[in-house]
C-alpha cells in the first residue's frame, strides 16, 4: 500500500460481502475520499468454501472467510491507504488483526434506532444473537462488541482494539460529522451486481 | 448437567487404572473446583493420603489417519481506480453572491427528502470500469445535503432524477414539460460534472431572449461558476470564444451563425454543448443545425419541451446533433420511439407535480361583430377566388398570407376597429383587476398588442414583445411583478413564450391562436409552473365560423399522432400545420412538391 500523506484528506474504506446462492461469496471494497467520491473499487471473483472447510471451520468459517481471506486480500490490493475501514458485517471485524487501520462495524439505521432505545442494544438484536465467532486468539471471542455512537453513525470495534474508538472519533471529526457510513455499502452491492451482469 | 462422581471416575478411568478390590486411592471433593470451561464443570481431585499409582504400558495403537486437505482459498480480485479532481483544481471559483432572502429556504437542509437517487449508467456505456464509476458515485441527495456544494433549494425528487439522467450521458434530450425546471437540472448536472472534473468546457446555446434568464438561473444554482456570455463586437467575441479560463460559455443561435468560422477553428473544443429550445435544429438542412453540428464537442445535450413539434422528422433532426445516424426519417414511429428511449427523459406536470395548482381552460368562443363578419366574408371570398385562379401557381406563401389576413380580421376589424374578442377580454379583465391579480394577454402580432394597449389603457398594461428593446425587457417584467398597478402584460408568442418565469400571474388570455399548440402551451406555462401562486385560468379566444375554428379542428386531430410516436417517453405531442393542411383550410388542392411545415 502506498504511504499516506499526512496532509491529505482522509480516505475511507468500505468492505462488505455479498452472498450468491449459486456462485458463492463476492467481496467488495470501496475506497472513498472525504466527499464520498469513489477512489478505488476492488471486488473478488466468487469464493465458495468446500464441504470439508464448512465442517472443520464450523462457526468460525465466516470470520475466517470474510475477514482473514476475502477482506485481507481486498485491502492489500488497494493502492490507497485508508484511515478507517468500515464494514456492515460483524465477521469482517476479524480483518482487524491483519491491517493497521481501525476496522469499524457500522450498524444499520434500524438497529441504531432500536439500540438507542432504553431497553435495547446491538447485543440483544436477533442478528447479533445468531452470530458466531472464532474462539482462538486471531479473532473475536464470544460476544458482539459494545456499540457506541459517533455523530449520525452507530459503530462497534473489535474486542481487543478498544483504542480504535478514539481513532474513529478523530477520523469522523475530520470529516465534519456529515458522513453517512452506512450508505456506501449499497453502492458496493450495486457495483457487484453490475459486475455480475457484465460477466453474464 | 453436572457430572457425578462415578461419571468422573469412569471418565478418568480412561487414563488411570484402579486395581480390583483395592480401597479407593482418591476421593472426590465437590467443594473445590478443579477447572472451569464454558463446556465442562469438573472438580478437583483431593488426595486423601498417599496416592498409589499403578501404571501399565498400553500396547501401541496404530490408528489409521485420514487427511482432509483444507488448502488455502484462491481469491481472485479485480480493481478499478477512478479519477479524483477537485473543483479547486478544475474550475476557477467565483465568490458566491448572497441569495435574495425570498429565494432561500428557511432551513434548506432540514427538509431533505428521504429518497435515494443514484446515477445509472446509460445503455451505451459498455466498459465495466465506466459503468462502475457511475454506480459507485454517492446518491445525489448526499451531494445536495453535503457541505461541498451549496444549493439554494432542495430539488424535487424528479429533478434529481433528471440530473442523474443527464450526468452520465454523452447524448441526451431532457424533454420535460415547460415549468418543471429543465434549466435547473441542466445547470446542476453541469455543475457536478465540472466539479468532478469530467468536463472542463461547456457551451450553452439558447434563443437570444433567454440569455438573461439563463444568467439568473446560473447565478442561483451555480454561483461559483464563472460564466461568459458571448456578445458584442466581433473582436470581443473572438476573444471570448478563445478565452480558456471560462468553463461555461453562453451564446445565442443567431450569433453562432455569425461566428461559424471561429467555431470551426481546430483548437476550439467543448466537452459539453447544451442546446436550449433545441427544436431550433429540427430541420437538418437549416444553417443553425449545420453550425451546431460543426462544433467540436464531447457531450451533447438538448433541452426542449417540444422534441416533436410537427412530425417525427423533428426528432431525427435533433438526433443528428446528438448521435448522427441513430435515427432515420424512414423509421416507423414505434421503432423510432424505441431507439430514442434511452436518450430521452420526458415528464409532465400532472405526473410529477401533483401539488401544482390546477390549470383551468376556458374556450371563449366569440361571434364576430357585424362589421368584422362583413370584412371577413369579403376578404375570404376574394382571397379564395384569387388562389383558385392561380391554380398550380399558388404557393404556400399565398395561402399563408390569406390565413394571416383573416386571423387579423378575427382580432380587429381594420376599418372600424370593432372586436368581439376585445369586448369579451375587457369584461374578463374587469374581474381580474377587481381581484387584484395579474394577467398575461398573448397575441402573435405586435400590431394587435399595440391596439390592445390603447383600448385597455385603463388597466395600465405593460408590453413585452419584439417592439420593446431588449435592454428594457427585464425592467418591464420587474415592474409587472412588483407594481400593483400593473396588472396586465401584453406579450407576444415570439418573445414571451420561452423561458420566462411569470408564476406570480394567475390568468392567461390567448387573444389569438398560434399555429402550434405546443407554443401555446409554452406561453401558458410561463404562469403555470413551479411556484405558481394559485390556480391558473387560461382563456382561449376563438372566433366562431372562421379560419380559427378550422385550424383548431386540425390541430386537435394532430395531437393523436404524437402519442403514437412516443407512447413510452411521451414527448410533447402537439404539431403545427403542414402545407397540405394549410391548402386544405380553403379546400384547395396542394400543388406537388416537398412538404414545408408552417410552424
Amino acid at each position: 500500500m502506498r504511504s499516506r500523506d499526512g496532509q491529505s484528506p482522509p480516505a475511507l474504506g468500505f468492505l462488505t460481502i455479498v452472498g450468491h446462492d449459486q456462485h458463492g461469496l463476492f467481496g467488495g471494497y470501496l475506497v472513498l475520499n472525504h466527499n464520498g467520491r469513489p477512489l478505488e473499487f476492488h471486488c473478488t471473483a466468487p469464493v465458495k468454501p468446500n464441504r470439508a472447510q464448512e465442517i472443520l471451520y464450523g462457526p468460525t468459517l465466516e470470520p475466517f472467510l470474510y475477514g482473514e481471506q476475502i477482506g485481507r486480500t481486498l485491502v492489500e490490493k488497494s493502492a490507497v491507504e485508508v484511515r478507517l475501514i468500515c464494514t456492515d458485517l460483524a465477521p469482517v471485524l476479524a480483518l482487524r488483526e491483519y491491517v493497521s487501520a481501525p476496522v469499524a462495524l457500522v450498524l444499520p439505521p434500524e438497529v441504531v434506532q432500536r439500540a438507542s432505545s432504553p431497553s435495547g442494544g446491538p447485543q440483544t438484536q436477533d442478528a447479533a444473537a445468531t452470530m458466531a465467532y472464532r474462539v482462538d486468539t486471531a479473532h473475536l471471542r464470544g460476544t458482539l462488541p459494545a456499540a457506541f455512537s459517533l455523530g449520525r453513525n452507530r459503530l462497534a470495534v473489535a474486542d481487543g482494539h478498544a483504542d480504535d474508538r478514539q481513532c474513529l472519533a478523530a477520523v469522523l471529526e475530520s470529516l465534519g460529522g456529515h458522513f453517512d457510513l452506512f450508505e456506501p455499502f449499497a453502492r458496493i452491492r450495486g457495483a457487484i451486481d453490475e459486475a455480475q451482469r457484465a460477466a453474464r | 448437567m453436572k457430572p457425578t462422581t462415578s461419571r468422573i471416575a469412569r471418565s478418568l478411568g480412561d487414563w488411570t487404572w484402579w486395581p480390583p478390590r483395592q480401597p479407593p486411592v482418591a476421593k472426590i471433593d465437590h467443594s473445590i473446583p478443579l477447572f472451569e470451561t464454558h463446556s465442562l464443570d469438573a472438580h478437583l481431585l483431593v488426595a486423601a493420603g498417599p496416592i498409589e499409582v499403578v501404571s501399565i504400558a498400553p500396547s501401541p495403537l496404530r490408528p489409521g489417519v485420514v487427511s482432509v486437505p483444507l488448502g488455502g482459498l484462491a481469491i481472485k480480485s479485480s480493481g478499478y481506480t477512478f479519477p479524483q479532481p477537485t473543483l479547486a483544481e478544475r474550475v476557477p471559483a467565483m465568490p458566491a453572491a448572497p441569495l435574495p432572502a425570498d429565494r432561500r429556504l428557511a432551513s434548506p437542509r432540514a427538509a431533505a427528502p428521504p429518497t435515494i437517487t443514484r446515477l445509472k449508467p446509460p445503455a451505451d456505456v459498455i466498459k465495466l470500469a465506466d459503468r462502475l464509476f457511475y454506480v459507485l458515485q454517492p446518491p445525489l441527495e448526499t451531494v445536495v445535503a453535503g457541505q461541498a456544494l451549496d444549493f439554494p433549494f432542495h430539488p424535487f425528487p424528479y429533478q434529481l432524477e433528471g440530473i442523474a439522467f443527464l450526468y452520465p450521458r454523452y447524448a441526451a434530450i431532457l424533454a420535460d414539460e415547460m415549468g418543471l425546471g429543465k434549466s435547473m437540472q441542466a445547470i446542476t448536472a453541469i455543475r457536478l460534472l465540472l466539479h468532478a472534473g469530467e468536463i472542463r468546457t461547456v457551451l450553452l446555446v439558447c434563443p437570444k431572449p433567454l440569455i438573461t434568464n439563463w444568467q439568473r438561473e446560473f447565478h442561483l444554482w451555480a454561483p461559483e461558476l464563472p460564466l461568459t456570455v458571448i456578445e458584442g463586437e466581433r473582436a470581443k467575441r473572438l476573444w471570448q470564444w478563445r478565452q480558456a479560463d471560462s468553463p461555461v460559455k453562453m451564446a445565442n443561435y443567431e450569433l453562432l451563425q455569425r461566428d461559424r468560422a471561429v467555431l470551426a477553428e481546430p483548437g476550439l473544443h467543448f466537452d459539453l454543448v447544451v442546446l436550449d429550445e433545441s427544436q431550433r435544429i429540427k430541420n437538418r438542412e437549416c444553417m443553425t443545425s449545420q453550425v451546431v453540428r460543426s462544433i467540436s464537442r464531447g457531450r451533447n445535450w438538448a433541452l426542449t419541451g417540444t422534441p416533436v413539434e410537427n412530425s417525427a422528422d423533428d426528432l431525427v433532426g435533433i438526433f443528428e446533433f446528438l448521435s448522427p445516424g441513430h435515427l432515420s426519417p424512414t423509421m416507423k414511429p414505434r421503432r423510432m420511439g424505441k431507439l430514442a428511449g434511452d436518450y430521452v427523459l420526458r415528464r409532465t406536470k400532472d405526473r410529477v407535480l401533483t401539488e401544482l395548482p390546477p390549470k383551468m381552460f376556458r374556450d371563449a368562443d366569440v361571434a364576430l361583430t357585424p362589421e368584422q363578419r362583413e370584412t371577413y366574408r369579403l376578404a375570404e371570398d376574394e382571397g379564395v377566388l384569387r388562389l383558385t385562379e392561380m391554380g398550380e401557381g399558388a404557393t404556400i406563401q399565398h395561402v399563408f398570407e390569406l390565413v394571416l389576413r383573416l386571423k387579423q380580421i378575427c382580432n380587429f376589424d381594420p376599418a372600424t376597429g370593432a372586436s368581439a374578442k376585445l369586448e369579451r377580454l375587457s369584461a374578463d379583465l374587469e374581474e381580474v383587476a377587481a381581484s387584484g391579480r395579474k394577467a398575461l394577454v398573448f397575441s402573435q402580432w405586435v400590431g394587435t398588442l399595440d391596439k390592445l394597449a390603447r383600448r385597455l389603457a385603463r388597466y395600465h398594461p405593460l408590453a413585452y414583445h419584439g417592439g420593446v428593446a431588449s435592454r428594457k425587457r427585464d425592467g418591464v417584467l420587474q415592474e409587472f411583478k412588483e407594481s400593483p398597478k400593473r396588472q396586465v402584460l401584453l406579450i407576444s408568442y415570439g418573445v414571451g413564450s420561452l423561458g420566462l418565469n411569470l408564476q406570480f400571474a394567475q390568468y392567461v388570455f390567448l387573444f389569438d391562436r398560434w399555429w402550434n399548440p405546443a407554443v401555446e402551451d409554452q406561453a401558458i406555462n410561463r404562469v403555470h409552473r413551479i411556484g405558481a401562486a394559485g390556480p391558473v385560468t387560461v382563456t382561449r379566444f376563438l372566433a366562431l365560423a372562421t379560419i380559427e375554428e378550422r385550424i383548431n379542428q386540425i390541430l386537435d386531430e394532430k395531437r393523436e399522432l404524437f402519442d403514437t410516436i412516443f407512447s413510452d417517453v411521451q414527448p410533447h405531442r402537439h404539431g403545427g400545420l403542414t402545407r397540405q393542411e394549410i391548402f386544405g383550410l380553403f379546400r384547395l388542392k396542394c400543388p406537388s412538391g416537398p412538404l414545408d411545415l408552417a410552424a
